[in-house]
């Protein structure tokens, strides 16, 4: 028997989808109104099959089977139709464009409402409300697919708030987006949590941007849950959360290391960069811990007598539109052979344009592009293949052959490989991949970071000498992230390869690029060693750009000699005296 | 990329203009392109290509915009003007003569000055056809089009198919752009290729990554609709109300009026 003032309850809950493959086990979970439920997991959990089973998606639109009890705003999705379940429950994916499919804001918001015979009036209050709820008044007028990534979601979100529901899900809303539309959407959500009349589910891999939103953290793992409760509970296991493939935020982190010296794990989901730097202070002036600045010596300059392999020379790009949009405006720079590059900036900042430049893509109206000297114009495309691979971001516009040993086939024979070096190569990629085991599987059976791994054994293959991946880490969970990101490193170690990686996540690229290039509306804004254009606070602000956490630490920490240089937790650790070893 | 054809909020006469009243001026226009072919019909054609020119103009979109559409027309009109130019039946003044190859009644070898100008006359033909529809489609917003077609009593489905084709045509041309990059990447180069190579064999690699990503996208939009009530069992609520005026039926006047005039043109000679 289910609760009255439960807005949400699911008691031993397993469903399987069609063809047995057991998605959730034993789900047991219950939310009040006004409560904000966070469901942690990496990908492949059962987080979006959560968000099915509570919209009514699965039976109605998947199929499957299911056990246990499951209530919702008052009513099992399982046994009403969908549009019943639509008057009390809404739900916003991932991927802002297959939600928005009107002409205007105006009529995207009424689309819902308007399908259950809301009446008019009613339907243009909610909307006008839904619209300041969002900030996105004096739109109304305005195509939605013109707007950008972060006002897409939130015009998403405000078309399912003129639903009027009860209850609200939301699965992994700002994984596609850059850093400002993040910052946009939460905001957004945070507004509505204040309300406190809806039950909000979300989904994320984002730990950091919910944790002061949430009441109820659930991990889950292959479909079961392995953590469940209070934020300080949940968070103050950064071990278990590691294991099942959920990232600690990072302040969350620092401050465990720290705390068994500088003070109690309480309040861990609230913690700020003051506070945590505030307690390494008393630990230090305490004599608990000590300074040491060398442990981390400073970046060193980039090895000038390195010769340049990739140069852009005045680059400018513009898009005929409509409306048109400059893309690149007389951007300069050099790649040095063998250099780790992250390059970073807004949506909208020219990242992908730059590096469809580098590939050969795209062909600048203004300036031109070089490979070791020579124009890329002058290349063939097998001849730049072969040279500068670009993995993009959606590995399913390559992907068509029957295997994943094809699909690296493929490409091979297309730049006129010998037919005896074919499958030695083929087997290396997969082997660098880790997907030797899936060799003749086909390519849409793995999961989505298996495809994005095959996707890179596949430009991997052709033996480039300079990589470039775009935004691997979009949509993808913590350990994707950084088995992609060690991919790379491995290609640029044991290869001297030249690698370019653009990403929003700071942390990672604070990790693994020696060079940061920050572009802004176009133009370069920041280009330098890593640490030294993560100093540059105030300029990283014209580009949304936040600097790592342990970097804020340090920076906050510099009085009592900490290095401003210090831009990851293991960085902090030495210098902390927490861990032994020599330079990052 | 941003489709061509594709809805612009702009204040004009044509874009305030009843939804019907568009509809109406789409309808006939399909009339006019129907009548006998004939290859004196150049001047009718002209004249609803005119008034459509006059409806363009009035409605602010750009000449960009028509010349896209021209450049999608620019091969097949090619082919018309060759096609007809040598084997034309009522063909009989060469106007290029490259030998003499005689099939019936015509001469494989030689363009004649009428079958090219039949060409001309089926060019333009098309040109009044495919001009109509993305007037219509870039001036009216898909909740009036959705309003105006339940008006004749179309059902809310079809409707929303029309409405979700319109968006689905410029996803795919988005993907297939998209998916021609990624080949590239791997030294698959479409561009680069002949019709010939292009027909054998370079469309699978194009193809099936395109059908694979439009059913996954095809089911996103699916739960994005039915979970916004998409599909419920009561009479949508009409959000644009759209009345006629005084002006409207002026327009209408004025689309009839056209009409009537290209009919005569047409039929009282």
């Amino acid at each position: 028997m289910v609760s009255e003032d439960l807005a949400i309850s699911l008691s031993d809950v397993t469903f399987s989808y069609e063809g047995d493959v057991v998605a959730l086990q034993g789900l047991n979970l219950a939310a009040r109104r006004g409560e904000f439920v966070v469901v942690l997991g990496a990908n492949g959990a059962g987080k979006s099959t959560l968000c099915y089973l509570l919209s009514g998606i699965v039976p109605h639109i998947y199929g499957g089977r299911r056990r246990g009890e499951v209530s919702v705003a008052g009513l099992d999705p399982w046994d009403v139709p969908l549009y019943e379940t639509s008057r009390r429950l809404g739900v916003l994916m991932q991927d802002p464009e297959v939600q928005l499919f009107m002409p205007t804001l105006r009529t995207e918001l009424a689309f819902g409402p308007a399908n259950l015979g809301v009446p008019r009036e009613e339907i243009l209050r909610r909307s006008r409300e839904a619209l300041s709820l969002v900030r996105l008044d004096g739109l109304e007028e305005h195509n939605p697919r013109d707007l950008s990534g972060g006002q897409k979601q939130r015009a998403a979100l405000a078309a399912v708030l003129t639903m009027d529901p009860r209850v609200l899900v939301l699965d992994e809303p700002t994984s596609q987006l850059d850093p400002l539309g993040r910052w946009e959407v939460v905001e957004a959500i945070q507004r509505l949590k204040e309300k406190g009349e809806l039950t909000i589910v979300m989904t994320t891999h984002e730990t950091e941007e919910v944790l002061h939103l949430a009441d109820q953290v659930l991990v889950l793992e292959q479909g079961r849950t392995v953590l469940q409760g209070t934020p300080a509970q949940v968070f103050g296991q950064p071990e278990r959360l590691e294991a099942a493939g959920v990232k600690t935020p990072a302040l969350v982190h620092i401050r465990s290391r720290v705390c068994p010296v500088a003070g109690s794990p309480e309040g861990v989901a609230d913690v700020t960069v003051r506070q945590v730097a505030d307690d390494i202070r008393t630990s230090v002036q305490a004599g608990r811990l000590r300074i040491d600045a060398a442990a981390v010596p400073p970046p060193r300059p980039p090895d000038a007598a390195r010769p340049t392999i990739l140069e852009a020379r005045r680059l400018s790009v513009r898009y005929p539109g409509p409306p048109p949009v400059t893309a690149l405006r007389d951007v300069s720079l050099e790649i040095r052979q063998g250099e780790f590059v992250g390059i970073i900036g807004q949506n909208g900042s020219g990242k992908s344009t730059l590096v469809k430049c580098f590939a050969g893509l795209l062909r600048p109206q203004e300036g031109e592009v070089l490979f070791r000297g020579e124009s890329l114009s002058r290349l063939s495309v097998g001849g730049i293949a072969r040279r500068i691979g670009l993995v993009l971001q959606n590995p399913d516009y390559q992907l068509f052959t029957a295997s994943c040993s094809e699909e690296i086939r493929f490409g091979l024979r297309n730049v006129g490989v010998p037919r005896d070096e074919v499958e030695p190569r083929v087997r290396e990629a997969l082997r660098l991949v880790g997907l030797e085991a899936q060799a003749e599987l086909f390519p849409f059976r793995l999961s989505f970071g298996d495809r994005r791994k095959l996707a890179v054994a596949a430009t991997m293959a052709l033996g480039p000498e300079v990589l470039i991946m775009d935004e691997p880490t979009t949509a993808q969970d913590h350990r994707g992230r950084y088995q992609l990101a060690e991919l790379a490193r491995r290609f640029h170690e044991e290869r001297g390869a030249t690698v370019l990686v653009i990403t929003h996540d700071v942390d990672l690229i604070a990790r693994y690029a020696q060079r940061l290039i920050v572009l802004c509306e176009g133009r370069v804004l920041l280009d330098g060693a890593t640490a030294e254009v993560f100093m540059q606070v105030e300029e990283l602000k014209k580009s949304f750009v936040v600097p790592p956490v342990a970097a804020q630490v340090a920076r906050a920490l510099a009085p009592l000699g900490v290095p401003p240089h210090v831009i990851t937790p293991e960085q902090l650790y030495r210098v902390l005296g927490l861990v032994q070893g020599g330079a990052a | 990329m941003q489709p061509v054809f594709r809805y612009t909020h702009v204040d004009t006469p044509i874009h305030r203009l009843h939804p019907l009243v568009k509809l109406a001026y789409v309808l006939l226009t399909l009339v006019v392109v129907m009548y006998p072919i004939q290859a004196s019909d150049m001047i009718v054609l002209l004249t609803w290509l005119a008034f459509s020119a006059v409806l363009w103009a009035v409605a602010r979109i750009e000449l960009a915009r028509f010349a896209t559409l021209f450049k999608i027309l620019a091969g097949t009109f090619v082919f018309l003007l060759l096609i007809q130019g040598f084997t034309y039946r009522g063909g009989h003044t060469p106007l290029i003569t490259l030998g003499h190859l005689k099939l019936w009644e015509a001469d494989l070898g030689v363009i004649t000055v009428e079958g090219v100008w039949f060409g001309l006359v089926l060019c333009v033909r098309i040109l009044v056809a495919t001009s109509s529809l993305p007037l219509f489609v870039m001036t009216t917003p898909a909740s009036a089009i959705m309003t105006a077609l339940g008006k004749l009593r179309v059902p809310q489905t079809a409707t929303f198919m029309f409405i979700s084709a319109l968006s689905f045509t410029s996803l795919i041309f988005e993907m297939w752009g998209s998916i021609v990059e990624a080949q590239k990447l791997r030294a698959f180069d479409i561009d680069s290729m002949n019709l010939v190579k292009r027909a054998v064999k370079a469309y699978v690699p194009i193809i099936t990554p395109l059908i694979l990503l439009l059913f996954r996208r095809a089911n996103d939009f699916q739960i994005a609709m039915e979970t916004k009530g998409f599909g419920a069992p009561v009479k949508p609520t009409e959000i644009e109300v759209v009345s006629a005026r005084l002006a409207d039926y002026l327009w209408l006047a004025l689309v009839l009026a056209v009409f009537a005039f290209c009919t005569w043109l047409e039929f009282a000679r």
